[in-house]
């Protein structure tokens, strides 16, 4: 399991990197999907961008986007994947 | 409805290129400009199809003043002054020019841009390139019109949408001849912009392809002279095939993405056809968008069997000859679509293996014989702008 | 002549309806006022603040001119055509984009999605499920007599509403929406009423 203080500073990059203005550190669920209706409700283009996010904190290359399909499912997800990959 | 709408002169620069006649000898020969090249702001080779000729070069040939000026300017003046060859001013004629862009000035931006952060002194001049409607100007004066002279900018239908809107200002003669086309040079920022949408292919484009990964991107130009039945009669130009019909139409689904059901290029087509007064039947051949992202031809694979009642016609996509040129796309397929006509030739769909599964449409894998009578060509840009256009005979 | 029913201008100043101040904006920030605006709207629509600026400007435009032209709003097969210019094309996020590559080559696709000015169009069709045509030219100034012309080439081929706009963010908000009708193009003064709602 990831830490909390991990997913608390990913919950900050996120919001920072979406511009989800008026979401809040709060509003996300860990195990909750990102993605679709309801929760935070991400789509196509904030998944692109958080290829970058990851890049740009953590220095994870993600080349394929249907591998970010599965990192990117849950706040959880995304915090076990950076757990393992991160340099 | 009024007057007829004619081609009477066609210019074209691409990567398989410089001229009408170099462009039909590769369509014939399926020679692809695609090359494999370093790119200096990017890691690695990447996949381009650039137009083989400098800027210097294309300014001196063109006799073009202006300094600073843009690569997507002289590209455009370029297939410009091709089609407006053998052409001349009347002043019976109102003569417009409708010249469209993506990218603008960007390549003059990019230079200036990386000067000024680099703390070197930076050239504002460059700056006054970076507007579309510069591009426009310094089209217009190298051809020497003055009246009707607009710049339109919808993404990757925008060349398409110029022919559109010019033939519908001679058909409500608000025009009697008009000069249409786009141009779009390659750039760092589009290179970037779609990589960073992950639907650059790293290989070679392979559109209708079950394979297909993205999409590799070509600059380049084209024009179209058309003039309306008067003024015919006043310039004595033979006719090289007409635009029929036309329709634009909003997808209203996603700012990049089509809708999986295809309803943006559904109605487009639709419109196209009717506005033509010609039933699905009639059209004879297709020219494709088909980038050969996995979501461009998913969705127009869908939207193709919609309007054709599953009798799809013939058709390919010409982007894996010339990579997709953006604005220029639409313009250089209307070239393409008329030589299509006036060759009786279809044109293959290069790097074609597997149909897509689900949709299984064949395109044309080889140069194919027959009489045309009607193509239809589309142009599908982000913004769910989605355009589509008829030329006969 | 028949009035433009409803136009929406938005200026640094605040938005203006039909020429009456709706909102005054307090600060000069085009971010913080289109913001300031998107909240007096109450709508539910958090995509509103991944957009740039001139989707932003446009979507309010629209939502604002909904709400004073009930015959805009769910009207599913009639769509309104959609005719917008401006003079600065995409240069706002093209900046901001060519940044986001050109300093640490990392290119931002959220900024990339919106470099080219039809963008703001899809946005507003998106939200509205409208399928009409679009339309976006780049002019030196405002040119009042675009809109009336192109609205009656369009007329010819069935269209009969039109939603028009001149969106400008980058100096300064320079920003007009307004709806016409068939029943006003032939109006021998509708240029001149045109230019009258961006003076105003």
């Amino acid at each position: 399991m990831a830490s909390e203080t991990l997913k608390n500073e990913l919950k900050g990059h996120i919001i920072e990197q979406l511009n989800l203005e008026d979401i809040k550190k709060e509003d996300f669920v860990d195990e909750a999907p990102l993605f679709g209706e309801g929760g935070v409700g991400l789509d196509s283009i904030d998944a692109l961008e958080l290829i970058v996010l990851l890049e740009k904190h953590y220095h994870i290359n993600v080349t394929n986007p249907e591998e970010g399909k599965v990192v990117f499912y849950s706040i959880d997800s995304m915090a076990d994947y950076i757990e393992k990959h991160r340099k | 409805m009024g007057t007829d709408v004619f081609v009477t002169g066609i210019g074209v620069i691409s990567a398989i290129g410089l001229n009408v006649g170099e462009n039909l000898s590769a369509l014939k020969s399926q020679r692809s400009g695609l090359v494999s090249r370093e790119i200096p702001s990017k890691k690695g080779a990447v996949i381009t199809g650039p137009v083989p000729v400098s800027d210097e070069e294309m300014a001196e040939k063109l006799q073009i003043p202006d300094r600073p000026v843009s690569r997507t300017s002289l590209l455009g003046a370029w297939a410009a002054a091709e089609a407006w060859q053998g052409h001349e001013h009347f002043s019976a004629l109102k003569t417009g020019l409708i010249s469209s862009t993506s990218v603008g000035g960007m390549d003059r931006s990019e230079v200036f841009y990386k000067d000024y952060l680099g703390g070197k002194p930076a050239d504002f001049g460059q700056l006054r390139c970076h507007d579309s409607g510069s591009t426009s100007e310094c089209i217009a004066r190298s051809l020497g019109i003055s009246g009707y002279v607009n710049t339109l900018s919808t993404a990757c239908s925008s060349g398409a949408n110029a022919i559109m809107l010019g033939a519908r200002l001679l058909q409500q003669g608000w025009l009697d001849r008009v000069v249409v086309g786009g141009t779009d040079a390659l750039t760092s920022f589009t290179l970037h912009g779609f990589d960073s949408l992950m639907i650059y292919d790293s290989s070679n484009t392979r559109p209708f392809d079950e394979s297909r990964a993205g999409l590799n991107l070509g600059e380049g130009a084209a024009f179209l002279v058309l003039e309306s039945e008067r003024s015919l009669k006043i310039t004595g130009k033979q006719s090289m095939g007409r635009v029929r019909g036309w329709g634009n139409a909003a997808d209203a689904y996603h700012q990049t993405a089509s809708s999986p059901e295809g309803k943006g290029a559904s109605l487009a087509m639709a419109e196209a056809i009717r506005t033509a007064g010609l039933q699905p039947a009639g059209i004879t051949y297709v020219n494709a968008h088909g980038t050969g992202t996995p979501n461009n031809d998913q969705s127009e694979s869908v939207a193709l069997k919609h309007i054709f009642n599953d009798q799809v016609p013939y058709f390919s996509s010409t982007k894996a000859f010339t990579g997709h040129t953006l604005a220029a796309a639409g313009a250089i397929e209307a070239v393409f679509s008329i030589l299509s006509i006036r060759e009786a030739l279809m044109w293959p769909n290069l790097n074609f293996s597997e149909p897509i599964i689900g949709t299984e449409l064949l395109p044309l894998t080889s140069l194919t014989a027959g009489r045309v009578e009607a193509v239809l060509s589309n142009s599908f840009g982000f913004g769910g702008n989605n355009s589509s256009l008829v030329f006969t005979d | 002549m028949n009035r433009i029913t409803a136009s929406c201008r938005i200026t640094n100043r605040g938005v203006f309806v039909d020429g009456q101040l709706l909102k005054p904006f307090s600060g000069d920030d085009p971010v913080e006022n289109l913001g300031a605006a998107y909240k007096g709207l109450a709508l539910d629509y958090p995509k509103f603040y991944k957009m740039d600026l001139l989707a932003k400007a446009a979507f309010l435009g629209v939502e604002i001119l909904k709400s004073n032209c009930p015959d805009l709003a769910g009207d599913a097969d009639d769509d309104p055509a959609m005719l917008f210019a401006n003079s600065e094309s995409s240069s706002d996020t093209d900046l901001k984009f060519e940044e986001s590559y050109g300093n640490n080559g990392l290119p931002s696709p959220s900024l990339f999605v919106y470099t080219l000015p039809n963008i703001a169009m899809g946005e507003v069709a998106i939200r509205n499920k409208w399928y009409g045509s679009q339309m976006f030219a780049v002019f030196p100034n405002f040119a009042p007599a675009y809109y009336a012309d192109q609205a009656r080439l369009l007329s010819d081929e069935g269209a009969k509403k039109w939603i028009c706009g001149w969106i400008d963010v980058r100096e300064k908000l320079d920003v007009l929406l307004f709806a016409l009708d068939d029943a006003m193009l032939h109006e021998p003064e509708l240029v001149t009423g045109i230019q009258h709602l961006y003076d105003n």
